[in-house]
């Protein structure tokens, strides 16, 4: 799999490549017993800091979803259980309402989605204010 | 455990002008330095001590738990990439490669060849690009698989897709052994993706220094209406003030949350933190002017 | 460091063999000559001690014919500062000037042992080809040393020990410049100076008390030149021993010419004689013996500050 960087999302590195490992998990795109990208692999991709892949991928092995094989590499050891679908549709439900509000109020689509990702990056990162 | 870097009141003077002064430092082994600072702030000089080029005016410097200039065997472990990688221009590649296998005993070829795959050995190094040049710089002295790795203004005329290229060739080079590596620039925005720590140098002293996630915790933006400002919660220092019209906008170093709700509080990015510490106002005094006295007659 | 030493000069290398295959070309076309007028003029009968009448007239001759060959083989002279100014000063100046020190001074290789290699290395080949130079002035020169003998410094300055010795001196000389100056050019030219400066001085001053010069006094007839010396000094002095100013050598003469009597026989009856100082011929490589392990002492001590020099110079 390949990762991406968005440098201006506020969101540390390590998280990203976190992220993006749960997500391909999710999609399915890499399954038990693949092996996760090299660290050497990675830096020479994205020019990032070998500690943050490592601490990305500790992160990973301390959630349980990847196994450091000693000289060999680092390989998926097992999947995420899907979010539950009875969740999913009382949430979409929710949403849809609160976009029928937005538009009301005159946000275009522009200005949702910027309302959206800063709205979950303050939740997400600790808080100062 | 042994600072890969341990500067100790460290000092160089040119004639009568003190390029470095009073610099203490200890960088960790393994972590990957961000030296920055703006044109002349002594950046240079210290690399150059620490390579044993210079020898220090005052106070002492050690890599790797030795004195360059006494024990120059350390050198073995210690990669130096000097500012405009200044190789001989009528060697070709291949014998740049030599130069470098031949001068030093440990050396890994395979690993040399694998990270220079794109360039001809025999090209000259005369009529490489500086971007080129300075990749071939840096491939050689990995080749000796240094713990210590100095790099002088890598990216000073290098155009962005080469100093990218040039930032995946050195964590390319890095990920294996994760020596220390200290990279000295003057636009932060080359290395901000990659440092662990940053040292900040002007005039010749050591500004500010730390992990740039601290510094980045720890620094905040407050804006509000300009006014007199008492002592804010949770502000420890004010480290830069700005006004434009009605608008105050601070840099603070905080000690704790700042819940003021007469501020806006906002994130502080690395280049911009920087910048501030850089700021003249929190330079020293420049001497004042020579004054002749009066004489008075009469 | 042989490659490295190797790659970095080759050029001078080329250079370096190219003006020697120049000058034995040069010495073998030129021999053939030399060579064949030598016995045609069956010139090793007139050497003594079995001078035959005529024979001054007969080596006057020769060296006529030869003799602007002979007076330009001196300019030899010169080819051992080309090792200083070619390829001692360039070596560490044109590092320092371009920068690249930074580059090959902080590899595991030492500085000092860097330096040492290289100019052991250097000093090795200049050697080689100042010596092979000399052999060839000395084999060239044979009829001319014979002739004239060698001690004097037409002949002493380019052939036996002291080339290779004035070469290496030369490079040393060089690469000290370089490292205290860190300007080629300004590095070559301060070579030069200090390299003819200490030779002239050698020449001068030091060369002829090497051994105590033996004196030799002759009436004012006889022929003073001995073949073969290396004549200091040729002095007039009076019966009574005082040196004779040549105010009034001059006005003996004027007398001997007014009086219409040869000026030589009249000197004699003036009872003045005249005081040889010489070195003589026997002494060649005793002093080039001496003169060679002056400059290779030299060229020790320089190398030495040279390399103490280079690991305290602030870059």
């Amino acid at each position: 799999m390949q990762f991406h960087l968005d440098p201006g999302s506020g969101v540390a590195t390590y998280l990203q490549i976190v992220q993006q490992v749960k997500e391909a998990l999710r999609l399915g795109t890499i399954q038990v017993g693949d092996q996760l990208p090299t660290v050497r692999e990675v830096v020479a991709d994205l020019a990032i800091n070998p500690n943050t892949v490592a601490k990305a991928y500790r992160n990973l092995e301390l959630d349980g979803l990847v196994v450091a094989r000693q000289g060999r590499g680092t390989f998926v050891s097992s999947t995420l259980a899907p979010p539950s679908l009875r969740h999913h549709n009382a949430l979409r439900a929710d949403f849809e309402r609160w976009l029928d509000a937005a538009t009301r109020a005159g946000l275009d689509d522009e200005s949702i989605r910027a309302l959206i990702s800063t709205t979950l990056r303050q939740s997400r990162s600790p808080r100062v204010a | 455990m042994t600072p890969a870097l341990d500067a100790r009141g460290l000092g160089k003077r040119f004639h009568r002008e003190w390029a470095l002064r009073d610099c203490t430092l200890a960088i960790p082994e393994g972590a990957i330095v961000g030296l920055a600072g703006p044109n002349a702030a002594g950046k240079s000089t210290l690399l150059a001590l620490a390579s044993g080029l210079l020898a220090p005016s005052e106070g002492s410097v050690a890599v790797l738990g030795c004195d360059p200039l006494r024990e120059p065997s350390v050198l073995a472990k210690v990669g130096f990439v000097p500012q405009g990688a200044p190789l001989y221009r009528s060697f070709s590649v291949g014998d740049a490669i030599e130069f470098a296998r031949r001068t030093n005993p440990q050396w890994d070829a395979e690993f040399v060849v694998g990270l220079l795959s794109r360039l001809d050995s025999r090209t000259k190094v005369g009529t490489l690009s500086v971007g080129e040049r300075t990749q071939l710089a840096l491939a050689l002295v990995l080749g000796k698989r240094p713990r210590l790795l100095l790099l002088d203004e890598p990216f000073a005329g290098l155009d962005p897709l080469a100093g990218r290229e040039f930032l995946q060739l050195l964590m390319d080079g890095v990920a294996e052994t994760t020596p220390t590596v200290v990279i000295a620039s003057h636009v932060m925005a080359d290395i901000e993706r990659v440092c662990d720590d940053i040292v900040l140098l002007a005039d010749g002293r050591v500004r500010l220094e730390g992990r740039v996630e601290s510094l980045l915790e720890s620094h905040r933006i407050l804006m509000g209406p300009r006014r007199p400002i008492g002592t804010i919660r949770g502000v420890r220092e004010i480290v830069r003030e700005r006004h434009s019209g009605r608008q105050l906008t601070l840099l603070v170093l905080s000690d704790g949350p700042i819940v003021d709700p007469s501020w806006t509080v906002e994130r502080v990015g690395l280049e911009e933190l920087l910048l501030a510490y850089m700021a003249p106002e929190r330079l020293p005094q420049a001497k004042p002017p020579e004054r002749f006295p009066l004489r008075w007659h009469g | 460091m042989a490659w490295v030493t190797w790659r970095q000069h080759r050029a001078q290398l080329v250079a370096g063999v190219g003006l020697l295959a120049t000058l034995a070309l040069a010495a073998f076309g030129t021999h053939l000559p030399i060579s064949a007028a030598y016995h045609h003029y069956a010139l090793p009968h007139c050497l003594p001690p079995s001078i035959r009448p005529g024979c001054d007239l007969i080596v006057a001759h020769f060296q006529g014919e030869f003799g602007t060959w002979a007076t330009a083989v001196r300019g030899l002279a010169v080819l051992p500062a080309l090792a200083g100014l070619f390829i001692g000063a360039p070596l560490l100046a044109r590092e320092l000037e371009h920068g690249t020190f930074r580059f090959a001074w902080t590899q595991t290789i030492t500085r000092r042992r860097w330096l040492l290699s290289k100019t052991a290395l250097l000093a090795s080949a200049t050697i080689l080809a100042a010596g092979l130079v000399s052999a060839l002035v000395m084999w060239w020169r044979q009829p001319f040393d014979t002739l004239q003998g060698r001690i004097a410094p037409s002949g002493f300055d380019i052939e036996g020990l002291v080339v290779p010795a004035y070469a290496v001196f030369a490079l040393t000389v060089g690469v000290l410049a370089g490292l205290l100056l860190r300007r080629t050019v300004a590095a070559m030219t301060a070579t030069l100076v200090v390299f003819v400066a200490t030779r002239l001085i050698v020449l001068r001053f030091l060369r002829p008390t090497f051994m105590a010069p033996h004196h030799r006094t002759v009436l004012p007839t006889e022929a003073a030149r001995r073949v073969g010396d290396w004549v200091l000094s040729d002095t007039l002095v009076d019966a009574g021993g005082r040196k004779i100013t040549a105010a009034r050598e001059d006005l003996a003469i004027l007398h001997a010419q007014q009086a219409n009597i040869d000026p030589h026989t009249y000197l004699v009856t003036l009872g003045w004689k005249r005081i040889i100082s010489y070195q003589p011929a026997g002494r060649f490589w005793t002093f080039q013996i001496f003169e060679a392990g002056l400059f290779v002492t030299l060229s020790v001590l320089i190398l030495l500050l040279t390399l103490w020099l280079v690991r305290r110079t602030p870059t």
